[in-house]
């Protein structure tokens, strides 16, 4: 399309051009060599007319017969190149000839005593002794202009060039040949690919050519590869068809399913929302009678107590409803923490575990200072989360262990960290009552217990809190324990540094 | 030494020209002439082969009558030599001593006898010149005439020449005129 010329082009040039030049060159070498042929043959073939006139020459000046000199000289009148000749005896001129129009040299001129030829401007002089049985009789000279050859030359020029000139036309023409037989089968093949390519008819095919061998292998080639992409090209299509038909029925199935999910999962969401909604306003709402009844047994208490109104029947009585009263009120407390560990957003920090840890220990010791309590907290933990859950999780955590270890006389509790698969791992361990590991697996549910209520008080909600705080981190946690030999307690906070 | 062959052919040429511009009265300056013909015409033809015919043994031109030349002839071939044979001058006194010449100038004083002595030649290989009118075509080999501007030429019978196994070149019989027998006149003049 560009400035690139197409291939029977170029190779037509090509053929032109370089049988131009050899013919230009063959003309120049022809005219070179003709020029030299001429130059060299006129001189030779003047030497050689001079040397046969000079020998039948002999007898005339011999047998003194200028006349007879005189007509065999005239003979060089069918050489054109001739300007003059003469025979010199004695100094004098006995016979001569003169191309009309054409004068015999001086005498003067004619100084010569041997044979020779003498050039001057574009004349030559051929001189001969005219000799007869040795002995020497005159001198013959023929005088030649060479301006002639000259033309002669030019005459050569103009034949080379009327030969020269249809032979290059005739190469011309000849040379348009492969565009026919090599140009035009490739232009074909190359317009029938542009049309393959754009209208990805893969089922036309090339007409076989007459051509070179190379053009016709690649037209051969050419519909090979257009039946190959043809076959691959319908494989194609057939697989995108049973793929897209295959991608459609499962798009469907997951659209179903999907909607399905949404459902559930809505229904799902919708159901723990009411849920949780009912427990806090359940909790809450169980506070206010329940303050009444303690507020007013601790009325009946104060006012009808001591020896006044109430037997020891009455008081025990009155004391039990304070301790249900008192339990039930740890109970919505526990209930409205973990309701609210659900509903609270999750502020990550970096937290100083060690010391959240350490101030939740001392608080316990504080609380419990009849005890006897080693707690070892391994320095400098540090983690990624949300500081006031992880009070939260301390404290049931350490509070339990405190718990469990309450009938021992020293109770060992460590907080530490290792690590499981690369990813830190804190644990709280204690040397107390431990658990039964066939029943680990419900510790985390709300409202179970391992323990009697009469050996180890609780509400069954403080791991529970912990579990949901620990999963709401992406952690997990898990518990290792042996019945009466102590319990540890693992757990990670996903994203913890 | 070409330079003396030189001047003495130029000598040669020049006495040549100069004689041939006398005119026919002057009988001297014409047999002068007539003589450097008779050894020009030996050097233009070619004898055969024969025993005798060696470098040792002499040229030998016999005149045959009465001598017209005087001294002219001998000057002529002095010094010279006919393919490298010294040239013997001969007056012959009787006919066949001309059997043992190479070449014989009838005189004209024998205008008379020439069958006689075409007879007594016939089949010996003895070149014949004589200035006796008509004499090639009597039967001689060559014959002088006398042309009307006063210059010498001469008539060649070709057949009696070749007859007799010598051969004239053809530089001589380009300038004779051509007589004879049965040959047809080739002759300028």
């Amino acid at each position: 399309m560009s400035s690139s010329l197409s291939i029977g082009r170029q190779l037509g040039w090509l053929s032109a051009v370089s049988s131009g030049a050899a013919l230009l060159a063959a003309s120049l070498a022809l005219l070179f060599f003709q020029l030299q042929e001429v130059r060299s043959s006129s001189l030779v073939r003047l030497e050689t007319v001079a040397d046969l006139i000079a020998f039948n020459i002999a007898s005339a000046v011999d047998f003194n017969d200028p006349h007879a000199a005189t007509t065999m000289l005239t003979s060089l009148k069918t050489r054109p190149a001739v300007v003059s000749a003469g025979i010199v005896v004695d100094g004098r001129i006995f016979a001569a000839y003169a191309r009309p129009g054409a004068s015999v040299p001086e005498n003067g001129d004619l100084l010569m005593t041997s044979a020779g030829s003498r050039f001057k401007d574009q004349e030559l002089t051929v001189y001969r002794p005219i000799s007869s049985q040795g002995r020497p009789l005159g001198m013959l000279f023929i005088h030649a202009d060479l301006r002639d050859i000259g033309q002669t030359w030019r005459r050569f020029a103009v034949i080379t060039g009327l030969v020269a000139i249809p032979a290059l036309l005739i190469a011309i023409l000849i040379s348009q040949l492969p565009r026919r037989v090599i140009s035009q089968p490739i232009l074909r093949l190359a317009s029938l690919a542009a049309a393959v390519s754009d209208r990805k008819d893969y089922s036309v095919r090339a007409p076989t050519v007459r051509s070179a061998a190379e053009i016709e292998q690649l037209v051969v080639t050419f519909n090979q590869m257009l039946t190959e992409i043809q076959a691959q090209h319908a494989e194609i299509e057939e697989a995108r068809a049973r793929l897209e038909q295959r991608v459609a029925d499962r798009t469907r199935e997951l659209e179903s399913r999907t909607e399905e999910l949404e459902g559930q999962g809505r229904a799902l969401a919708a159901a723990n929302g009411e849920l949780e909604a009912f427990s806090y306003s359940v909790s809450h709402d169980l506070r206010a009678p329940l303050r009444a009844i303690d507020g007013f047994s601790k009325a009946l208490l104060s006012e009808y107590g001591g020896d006044r109104k109430l037997d020891q029947r009455g008081l025990h009585f009155l004391a039990r409803v304070r301790a249900g009263t008192q339990r039930m009120s740890l109970l919505i407390d526990d209930m409205l923490r973990l309701a609210q560990v659900t509903r609270r957003p999750l502020e990550r920090s970096d937290v100083d575990v060690t010391a959240v840890a350490a101030d939740v220990a001392a608080e316990l010791a504080r609380r419990h200072s009849d005890r006897v309590v080693h707690c070892t907290i391994e320095p400098e933990l540090r983690a990624s989360a949300d500081s006031h859950l992880l009070t939260i999780v301390f404290e049931n955590l350490l509070g339990n262990a405190w718990k469990f270890t309450g009938l021992l006389a020293e109770a060992q509790i460590d907080v530490g960290q290792t690590s499981l698969g690369g990813e830190p791992v804190l644990f709280v361990r204690d040397n107390g009552a431990g658990f039964n590991a066939a029943y680990a697996d419900r510790l985390f549910s709300p409202f179970q217990r391992l323990h009697d209520e009469s050996e180890f008080e609780g509400t069954g909600i403080g791991l529970a809190t912990v579990k949901r705080i620990v999963t709401r981190h992406g952690g997990l946690i898990s518990a290792e324990g042996i019945e009466g030999s102590g319990a540890t307690f693992y757990f990670t906070l996903g994203g913890t540094s | 030494m070409q330079g003396r062959v030189l001047w003495r052919g130029s000598l040669l040429m020049a006495a040549g020209l100069c004689l041939a511009r006398i005119g026919a009265g002057a009988t001297g300056a014409e047999y002068q002439v007539k003589a450097a013909f008779i050894y020009k015409f030996a050097t233009y033809v070619h004898w055969p082969a024969s025993a005798d015919a060696d470098v040792n043994t002499p040229f030998v031109i016999g005149v045959l009558g009465k001598d017209p030349f005087g001294s002219a002839l001998r000057e002529v071939v002095r010094g010279q030599s006919i393919q490298g044979r010294g040239i013997l001058i001969r007056n012959l006194g009787r006919l066949d001593e001309a059997l043992r010449c190479d070449l014989v100038f009838v005189s004209s004083s024998q205008r008379e006898n020439l069958p006689q002595i075409f007879a007594a030649l016939h089949g010996v290989p003895v070149l014949t010149v004589s200035d006796v009118d008509q004499f090639a075509e009597q039967g001689g080999m060559i014959g002088l005439v006398t042309t009307e501007d006063n210059h010498i030429r001469f008539n060649i019978n070709k057949s009696a020449i070749e007859r007799l196994g010598l051969r004239a070149s053809s530089q001589l019989l380009q300038l004779a005129r051509i007589v004879g027998e049965p040959q047809a006149d080739r002759g300028r003049r």
